[in-house]
């Protein structure tokens, strides 16, 4: 892939490339060989090769609950981009400075299975990057009030540790890993849990519940998470005066300026992040990313819905 | 890796198909075995085992150590081999960690038995001193000094010898104040208890070279196998392990035929194992 | 990563183990009812499926109740450059487990035992003459640890290597079994197999009748290897037709 999109950047250069030879040869050749000119002919007419209009995210699906012994889960399709999104409860000690907060631990994973440029005992270089944006994000957006994750204020919260693994790796990972993530945190049920005569906070099931009426239960009505905001994210690449919403790992590879906007429920900015490329940016493109999130936001939002509905049904 | 010519190939497999080795021995003759226990006078027990040209040292050290939360009434036993460089230039550098690993992992197999603990060579809970709290840690380090094929046997072997070796040092225990308490063990320097080595196997590994199979494979009757079954058996003839290695496959029929032939092959090993084991006793009591 | 104090899980230790202890006992006595229900020589239903990732060249999905593997497959592509020259093709295996995998949160972490064990039971069923110079690689991550983990990895394995068009000599299929005092239990969960005497795993290919691997632990008569040697095998012949099924369903789809 890398060799491909070197090719395709001196051939673009040479401005007369992309003329050369497209008639006697192959598609797929002429793809590989000039990824960039084959790409413009398709922007020329405002569309792209899987069809889709430059604007329009592919298609997206979320699941909840795929791992039963996780306490909330999820898994998220945009695309071929798949992500699985787990949270596991743990009980800690609440640091001093914060007594009645308990805490996060996010991380996110490419294992060698999502995309052939991953080799084991060789993580990643986006691995790290898209974790910290991740945390970042959820913590300055103010979705998770920590304050709902304390147990006995200074002695007991809950640290949740979200791992999100990249299954298959299509261009977006950080949509999709927010996008799951917020749908793992969605479908979290807390375990009602008790204290034991030590101190330490023990889990409660429904059935000892049943037996013995004199267990005290420490979180009886804190069982969901109340979202304050949610956030959304849309990832667009940028080319001459083209933006592309939601791109491929090809597209990604091709047109290295892109752009990430992360907007709340209530249509804040949450974070704007463009790491460099050669596309200098017109303010005018910066309001345009942001409306196309705004849409993007929406689309997600019944997305979300129907998943909860489906869950419930 | 070892360098054959068309030649030496040939005169490999037809040995081995007429019941006549290149060195004399029919298929399943072991090489002649030596033993020496005590090699290492700091640790509690050890031996040299040489089987022709293989020459395998292993070391058992025990320590005092705390039982596992999930088996409290038992010791913990670990066991690591390495491959040292000056038995063969592959095994510089970091050449020689698979392998090692690969034995390590095999042993384990063999002697520590199941999940439960059922069938296991060396009686763990023997190695408990204060059920929950204080154990002794067996730590059994084999060193590769030389390599002429069939390591796993040898290494057994050794492990098995130098068990025979190994003193436990005896304890006496205070008990705490309150159950809560860790227990103050004294551990005697003079008195040692022997160790129950009855039920530790042998292991038999069984090379499969052209249509025949043959014990105690030198590294060129090696170099020439498809594949290779080790098969750990005890002083009652059952079945304490099994892994195979190398690609062909092979018929289950001829598994099961290999399985009869272990247990046979392992009995004279054994048997072979134990008269060394005294002789070596009785040379070492005369110095 | 924020490194936070020490955490544990709230569900109790000392209750689980003494539930261990208590299904041990259980698991001695001749009859007894497994926790899913299954008779002693049953299965847990399969689903298998290809082409989950389409990064790869090939790629399976397999669920035998509890525990989900997925694995792809990449190449045949170009060597490390460190490699030496070789004229049959190279095998690279990893399988890793996922934070979430098993019940208490652990590292993610390479599997270094499994790896070895899957590449051994694989090597042979690969014609690795029909692709020189280059290596396949094959990759597992296992979803959620359910018990009977290897020989998921391996079936599912061997799946994705179909999909993924290498050449085979055959599929190949892989079961294992807990021997519980007398009673051997086949494809045994993790529950089972923390308790188990021994365990006996048979890698093979049922349609040439050849064992790739087979791996025994515990203590073992001749005649009980025999009983289980034949269960596993029939296991695995009748898992080899629901995989032949999949791959058919598979090519037969319109795409």
């Amino acid at each position: 892939m890398a060799a491909a999109s070197t090719a395709g950047g001196s051939g673009g250069g040479g401005g007369g490339a992309g003329g050369f030879g497209a008639g006697d040869m192959e598609v797929e050749a002429y793809r590989r060989l000039f990824p960039l000119p084959f790409y413009e002919r398709y922007l020329q007419n405002y569309v792209r090769p899987d069809a889709r209009p430059l604007h329009r995210a592919r298609d997206t699906s979320v699941a909840l609950g795929p791992i039963a012994s996780a306490h909330g889960s999820s898994s998220v399709k945009i695309g071929d981009t798949t992500m699985l999104a787990a949270v596991k409860l743990e009980v800690m000690t609440p640091s001093a400075e914060a007594p009645d907060e308990g805490s996060l631990a996010i991380e996110f994973h490419m294992p060698p299975i999502c995309s052939p440029t991953v080799r084991p005992g060789r993580p990643a270089d986006v691995a790290p990057v898209i974790s910290k944006q991740l945390s970042d994000v959820i913590t300055s957006s103010g979705m998770i009030d920590l304050k709902e994750l304390s147990l006995i204020s200074g002695k007991a919260a809950w640290t949740a540790y979200l791992d999100i693994y990249c299954l298959n790796s299509d261009g977006s990972l950080f949509d999709a890993a927010l996008l799951s993530a917020i749908a793992a945190f969605s479908h979290l049920q807390i375990p009602l849990v008790s204290l034991n005569d030590d101190g330490r906070v023990i889990a409660v099931s429904g059935e000892q519940l049943e037996n013995n009426s004199t267990i005290e239960l420490v979180n009886k009505e804190k069982r969901k998470l109340s979202f304050q905001s949610i956030p959304f994210s849309l990832t667009c690449v940028l080319h001459n005066k083209y933006i592309l919403a939601d791109p491929t790992a090809e597209e990604e590879s091709i047109m290295e300026t892109f752009i990430t906007v992360v907007l709340d429920s209530m249509g804040r900015l949450v974070s704007f992040y463009k790491p460099g490329g050669s596309v200098l940016v017109h303010s005018s493109t910066i309001k345009d990313c942001i409306s196309l999130t705004k849409q993007r936001m929406e689309e997600l939002q019944n997305i979300l819905e129907d998943s909860t509905s489906a869950m419930e049904e | 890796m070892v360098g054959l010519s068309a030649g030496e190939k040939h005169f490999i497999y037809g040995g081995i198909a007429q019941d006549l080795r290149t060195d004399g021995r029919q298929r399943l003759h072991y090489r002649p075995i030596s033993v020496e226990i005590g090699v290492i006078p700091q640790a509690n027990g050890s031996s040299r085992v040489r089987l022709g040209a293989t020459d395998v040292i292993v070391s058992i050290k025990a320590e005092l150590g705390r039982p596992s939360s999930l088996h409290p009434d038992k010791g913990k036993v670990a066991i690591f081999i390495d491959c040292s460089p000056t038995a063969a230039p592959m095994f510089e550098g970091r050449g020689g960690e698979e392998l090692s690993s690969e034995l390590s992992l095999a042993l384990q197999r063999c002697l520590l038995g199941g999940r439960s603990g059922a069938g296991a060579g060396i009686d763990l809970s023997s190695l408990v001193i204060v059920e929950g709290k204080v154990c002794w840690d067996l730590y059994i380090d084999g060193l590769v000094v030389s390599s002429d094929g069939n390591l796993l046997d040898a290494l057994a072997a050794a492990i098995k010898v130098a068990l025979c070796n190994t003193g436990i040092p005896k304890t006496t225990v205070n008990l705490g104040a309150s159950p809560n308490d860790q227990p103050d063990v004294d551990v005697s320097d003079e008195e040692f208890l022997q160790f129950d080595t009855s039920g530790v196997p042998v292991i038999v590994t069984l090379t499969k070279v052209g249509r025949h199979y043959i014990v105690d494979a030198t590294s060129e009757e090696e170099s020439q196998m498809s594949s290779a079954v080790s098969i750990s058996v005890n002083r009652h003839g059952q079945i304490c392990g099994l892994t195979k290695r190398g690609g062909a496959g092979l018929d289950p029929s001829v598994i099961l035929d290999m399985i009869s032939v272990a247990k046979h092959v392992g009995e004279q090993l054994m048997s072979s194992l134990d008269s060394e084991i005294a002789a070596a006793e009785a040379s070492a009591e005369d110095q | 990563m924020a490194t936070n104090p020490s955490t544990y899980s709230p569900s109790q230790s000392s209750e689980r183990k003494q539930l261990q202890q208590q299904r041990r006992r259980l698991f001695q006595e001749t009859d007894w009812t497994r926790f899913d229900g299954r008779g002693f020589q049953q299965c847990r239903p399969a689903f298998l499926k290809t082409g989950a990732a389409s990064a790869a060249s090939g790629s399976a999905f397999a669920a035998f109740g509890a525990t989900k593997v997925i694995v792809s497959v990449f190449g045949p592509r170009e060597s490390k450059k460190a490699m030496l020259y070789s004229s049959t093709g190279r095998l690279n295996c990893n399988v890793s487990y996922t934070a979430f995998s098993t019940s208490i949160r652990g590292q993610s972490s390479d599997h270094k035992e499994y790896s070895s064990m899957l590449h051994k039971a694989l090597e042979g069923a690969i014609i690795l003459e029909t692709f020189p110079k280059t290596t396949v690689d094959v990759f597992a991550l296992v979803v959620e640890s359910g018990g009977g983990d290897l020989p998921v990895i391996i079936t599912c394995a061997s799946l994705a290597l179909a999909d993924a068009g290498i050449m085979m000599y055959d599929l190949v299929s892989s079961v294992s079994v807990s021997c519980f005092g007398r009673n051997i239990v086949i494809d045994p969960t993790s529950e089972e197999e923390a308790c188990q005497d021994g365990n006996l795993m048979i890698t093979c290919m049922p349609a040439r009748n050849e064992v790739t691997q087979v791996t025994l632990t515990g203590e073992w008569s001749t005649a009980k290897i025999n009983e289980a040697m034949e269960l596993c095998l029939d296991a695995c012949s009748k898992l080899a037709e629901i995989m032949r099924s999949c791959l058919k369903e598979a090519a037969s789809a319109p795409s």
